[in-house]
């Protein structure tokens, strides 16, 4: 107990806040794929177009559905989905960016000019077109998301490697006569998670804001899936009459990028002042 | 000169590599275009002669190599959806031209916002001593810079378009009836894609300028009896400014290629719009003009930022 | 001339400069000396009113002739400060590299100084230029009838104002005009001038030239132009020489030398090398830990020093004298060079530019002996480094032959920050070695058990304790660093050990220990060294034999002390100077 406290207080605001918020949302979505306050697809004519109230805390829509029961189903959907895709993008990202930024060479450059080609690229706009060669739908937009940002990772931990390829204790670790694999995963890749850990945080936001957008433009997540992005695009019609209904998942999406952000701004912070 | 020439080079060697990729990468992919046209009902003797009719019986190679040489033609090929008249199928650059200008001025709009506001509030930020308005403004960018630009869109309609009734949502008015009213509506759209951006470049300038004013040439310019205020206009910001070309550039490339999702929320019919109901009705020949099109702004705009910063930068060009 | 009375300064924390009283005469040059966070450059960043704004002087005051300029408990006064700043005293700083603005032009950083005290003080430019030596006299004479010039025009555009109003402003304007370009040449030519005088001979290339263009030893010429060229009554240099060439140094030293002959203003030298000190400054102070713990006469203080810590000083920093006896007879090659050309590919372009292969090191042709310690001296880029890479195989372009007589070598780094994995711990560092030389070879593979001890015994030989064990690298002084590289270096037994500049990042006492420690682990464990330094008296403190190099080749070579006594070469007699 004592440890953990010891814990938080070596931790910043930033850190602290971004990791309360993102945990929130977290508990929240994982809690919907076992209880949710009301049945999120349970209509009720008599209850359309409830503004918030206890009984409703983000109100109801135009079928008198539970709008707080379909945000938590969406953050569950939000939470699944961008932690797979940052599992694929950043995984792929430490493998090969370790071996092109490493080893150099012609392999390198090829991959430099592929990911210097994509990254160029506004991101939902690489996933459309993956999206319209693939066709919608959840595993197709966690796919397309894995590849459309793996690029980004790659640059990171290549330039990381790169910088760390002639550093001194690379050097020596080589004249003593340490294995490539062993310099590369025991005694470079340590040495990363700093900064990786920061652009992991981005990652997350990125992908967040990515699969909603698309899932906003009818072209994401489809349904049954509950999706933050399309309860969006449902809920604009109803602007004048219900604005909760759009401003619950909008917030919702607000909630968790912020709060990533500042988990990403607090490791930044925390790295910088080690330094 | 010879950089010049190698950044041209690898240029047009990017949009070939895209351009092959664009055009196969729509053959290998299920669902024939045919079909889908025609729908399920057709006979085998109208599809077949469809397929000749659209050139789809030779092989890809043939095919792209007919297409790519069209398209250095001009002739950007026809929309297998948007017909011209009861006989005629609409071309692609017609299309295209059609719904470029309705971006190009989005995205001009949007650039004005940036840097009208961005830059100004990025040196006063930086200058500032007041403790208050530092942490103000740290949490007013980081929120907006989590803002997705659609919800961003939605808060805008309603906050301009329902509440205070500046503008009817939904009510586009094409730039050829009028085009000042056209400006008039797309403020709307222009204010939400620039926010998050303005957020993000004030951020990134303020931050350039805090790191450039700890660096040893303007403890030498203080030295030399330089105020204050000149220190940070002379010395400071133009060094500061370097990095914020750079990411100027790449807000520009991101705005001019489409700011597709802001185009949705308003109705607005650009290049966005264009190619989302492209893809969903599978309208080929008018998704793969559009790749190429996105690219080329992007690499050309990319080329512009690059070449600007030789010039701005006497470290590059002198070496 | 300039009074610092009591003078303590804080950053949210300790005090870093405590108590400090001091005079500085008119034309006298006063040295302080002092380790790295001696308070040093805070107590001249103080003065100059440049200290950032989170330091807090929390006593003291500092008089210019008489004129309070600052006082504890008020807040600067920055108007005050800026009609000194540049006008009646100014400062030459560490980094030439980076003390100028990158993306303005040479000339129009020094003419800056010019434009911003004119506007202030008009009379400025002329009453300095009344100082300046006579060289310059005529020279002068010829900006005084300029500025006659502008004043007649003056004269005579107040006579036409009476003309109608309309031809009258353009006249006026006209006038303007001209006499802005008349002030902008003028200022140009000064500027000029002022290069020439520090030793620019290519004063108009340098004019029109971006920093990153010129030489360390060219940047820091301009810093001192900039300094010098309004004639302040004081200037302050913070480590002028501390990041060029000795011989570059040698030529700056001579310049402030002059120019302190012949303006006559005050000079404060901040150093950490107490030979520079000695070589230039009349009087110096010795600080440490913000306090000033001597003062005197320089050569009082060289002959005579009381404090402990001078002492200790003194008798650290090395010398040419008091060198232990030379222990190795040995002459067997443990290493041996022939015909060696070393290159170096440049490939400026990726794409289409062709590589050009550079010849760094040119026919180096020698041996290490079993258990000696080679000296290898010569200045920043010289080609010592590129040689070391090459002898340990890190650099396949060659030609020649490399013979080594036993196991791979090993290397110790200049930097003690970069050169440890700062994500392990010093248990894991000092194994590691062992590790790999197991999985090489695993007739030498170790138990876990025997790898902990090895390791406790070499942290021991290096002089730590054993609580350094588990601490990371972080948690480490600079000293304490390079010793578990070193540790880590020896800890296989190796015949040789390559040593780059393992001292230079150093402050002079630990750097004793270390050179210390390095003898004593050699004399033990027999193993050789080549031992690379650009400073020759470090050279001569550890090495049995000594290599010159310059411009990638190897001048002379032979025995420490029949070196000194008796150079060969031209360059040897300069560094030895």
């Amino acid at each position: 107990m004592k440890k953990v406290a010891g814990w938080f207080k070596k931790q910043n605001k930033y850190f602290l806040v971004g990791l309360a918020m993102t945990g929130l949302a977290v508990v929240l979505g994982i809690l919907s794929f076992f209880w949710t306050p009301y049945g999120p697809t349970t209509m009720s004519a008599a209850e359309r177009f409830n503004a918030p109230s206890f009984r409703h805390v983000f109100g109801t829509d135009n079928f008198g559905r539970d709008i707080f029961s379909r945000v938590m189903q969406g953050i569950g959907t939000t939470v699944i989905v961008s932690s797979l895709i940052v599992v694929i993008s950043a995984g792929a990202g430490i493998l090969i960016g370790a071996i092109t930024g490493y080893f150099g060479g012609i392999l390198d450059e090829a991959i430099m000019r592929v990911t210097d080609a994509v990254n160029a690229f506004p991101s939902i706009l690489l996933a459309l077109v993956v999206i319209s060669i693939l066709g919608s739908g959840k595993q197709n937009v966690i796919f397309s998301l894995g590849i459309v940002f793996t690029p980004s990772y790659v640059r990171i931990v290549r330039s990381e490697f790169i910088r760390l390829r002639d550093a001194d204790f690379v050097c020596r670790a080589r004249l003593m006569g340490v294995k490539k694999l062993r310099i590369l995963f025991v005694h470079i890749l340590p040495n990363i998670f700093s900064v990786f850990w920061v652009s992991v945080t981005i990652g997350f936001n990125n992908a967040i804001l990515a699969e909603s957008g698309m899932s906003y433009l009818g072209i994401g997540v489809q349904p049954p899936d509950a999706s933050l992005g399309k309860m969006l695009s449902d809920a604009q019609g109803y602007l004048g009459r219900a604005p909760w209904y759009a401003l619950a998942p909008g917030l919702t999406i607000v909630w968790i990028v912020l709060g990533f952000s500042l988990l990403s701004e607090g490791i930044r912070r925390k790295e910088a002042s080690k330094k | 000169m010879k950089y010049l020439v190698k950044k041209i080079v690898t240029l047009i060697m990017t949009l070939f590599l895209v351009s092959v990729l664009a055009f196969l990468a729509f053959q290998i992919i299920p669902g024939d275009v045919v079909t889908s046209i025609l729908g399920t009902e057709a006979t085998p003797e109208r599809e077949e002669a469809l397929r000749k009719e659209l050139g789809l019986d030779k092989p890809p190679v043939v095919r792209y190599v007919r297409w790519a040489g069209n398209v250095l033609r001009g002739d950007f090929g026809e929309s297998y959806r948007y017909s011209k008249n009861m006989n005629q199928m609409m071309p692609v650059a017609e299309l295209i031209g059609d719904k470029l200008p309705v971006t190009l001025l989005l995205a001009a709009l949007s650039m004005i916002l940036i840097a009208v506001i961005a830059i100004p509030l990025g040196v006063f930020w930086a200058r500032s001593k007041n403790k208050a308005f530092d942490v103000l403004m740290n949490m007013g960018t980081q929120t907006a810079m989590a803002v997705p630009s659609f919800f961003l869109g939605v808060l805008v309609t309603y906050l301009f378009g329902i509440v205070l009734k500046w503008f009817a949502p939904g009510g586009y008015v094409s730039y050829r009836d009028n085009f000042w009213g056209c400006v008039r509506y797309m403020i709307f759209p222009a204010i939400s894609v620039a926010i998050p951006k303005i957020a993000m470049t004030a951020r990134f300038l303020r931050n350039s300028m805090l790191m450039e004013s700890g660096s040893d040439y303007v403890r030498t310019a203080y030295s030399k009896g330089a105020s204050e205020r000149r220190v940070a206009y002379f010395h400071v910001l133009r060094n500061a400014m370097m990095p914020v070309v750079t990411f100027l550039g790449m807000i520009v490339a991101e705005i001019v290629a489409g700011s597709i999702v802001v185009e949705q929320v308003f109705s607005l019919p650009g290049i966005g719009k264009l190619l989302i109901s492209s893809i969903s009705t599978r309208d080929f020949p008018v998704v793969e003009i559009l790749i190429l099109y996105i690219t080329f702004v992007v690499i050309v705009v990319y080329f512009l930022v690059d070449v600007l910063y030789r010039i701005i930068d006497p470290r590059i060009s002198n070496k | 001339m300039i009074k610092i009375d009591n003078l303590s300064v804080a950053f949210d924390g300790p005090e870093v400069v405590k108590n400090v009283s001091f005079t500085i005469g008119d034309g006298e040059i006063l040295g302080v000396v002092g380790e790295s966070g001696s308070g040093k450059s805070v107590t001249a960043l103080t003065l100059m009113g440049l200290v950032a704004e989170s330091a807090h002087v929390t006593s003291g005051e500092i008089y210019y002739d008489d004129q309070l300029l600052l006082k504890a408990g008020q807040p600067r006064n920055n108007a005050l400060y800026r009609q000194y700043q540049g006008l009646k005293m100014s400062m030459v700083f560490q980094e030439p590299m980076t003390s100028l603005n990158p993306t303005m032009k040479v000339g129009a950083q020094v003419e800056e100084v010019l434009l911003l005290h004119d506007k202030q003080d008009p009379k400025a430019p002329t009453q300095s230029k009344s100082k300046a030596p006579a060289g310059n006299l005529a020279k002068s004479a010829k900006s005084e009838s300029a500025e006659a010039k502008a004043k007649a025009e003056a004269k005579a555009d107040a006579e036409k104002k009476q003309r109608p109003a309309k031809e009258a402003s353009k006249n006026a304007l006209l006038a303007w005009h001209e006499r802005r370009v008349q002030e902008k040449e003028d200022r140009k030519r000064r500027v000029l001038e002022a290069l020439l005088n520090v030793g620019l001979k290519d004063a108009q290339r340098v004019y029109d030239s971006y920093p990153h263009q010129l030489s360390g030893g060219m940047r820091q010429r301009v810093m001192i132009a900039m300094a010098v060229i309004l004639h302040p009554g004081l200037i302050v240099a913070d480590e002028p020489t501390t990041a060029l060439d000795v011989t570059v140094q040698n030529q700056i030293i001579d310049l402030l030398r002059k120019i302190n002959h012949e303006q006559k203003n005050s000079l404060l030298f901040i150093t950490h090398d107490l030979n520079l000190a000695r070589r230039l400054c009349d009087r110096i102070l010795v600080m440490q830990d913000g306090c000033i713990v001597e003062e005197g006469a320089t050569e009082d203080i060289f002959c005579d020093p009381r404090g402990d810590y001078t002492k200790k000083l003194i008798s650290a920093v090395p010398g040419r004298t008091g060198k232990k006896k030379t222990s190795n007879s040995s002459t067997t090659p443990l290493v041996e060079v022939h015909d060696l050309n070393v290159y170096y590919r440049e490939n400026a372009n990726s794409l289409f530019g062709k590589t050009v292969k550079k010849c760094i090191v040119k026919d180096a042709n020698f041996e290490v002996y079993e258990g000696e310690i080679l000296g290898l001296v010569g200045e920043s880029g010289c080609g010592k480094t590129t040689l070391s890479k090459a002898m340990l195989g890190l650099n396949k372009m060659i030609d020649g032959r490399i013979v080594h007589h036993s196991n791979s070598p090993q290397m110790v780094f200049q930097d003690p920050y970069s050169s440890l994995n700062p994500t392990k711990t010093v248990g894991w560092l000092l194994q590691e070695p062992l590790r790999a030389q197991g999985i090489l070879d695993p007739s030498k593979a170790m138990t876990e058990k025997d790898r902990v001890a090895a390791a406790y015994d070499m942290l021991h030989k290096v002089g730590l304790k054993d609580k350094y064990y588990a601490r990371r690298p972080s948690q480490l002084s600079g000293g304490q660093r390079q010793r578990i590289s070193i540790g880590q270096a020896l800890i296989t037994r190796p015949g040789l050990v390559i040593a780059d500049e393992p001292v230079s990042a150093l402050d002079v006492t630990i750097q004793a220990q270390i050179l210390d420690l390095i003898r004593s682990l050699q004399e033990e464990l027999k193993t050789a060294f080549l031992f690379i330094s650009h400073d020759i008296n470090v050279i001569y403190q550890v090495s049995d034999r000594i290599m010159v190099m310059k411009d990638g080749k190897i001048l002379e070579i032979g025995e420490t002390e029949e070196v000194f006594r008796n150079p060969q070469d031209a360059y040897t007699k300069e560094l030895l100077r």
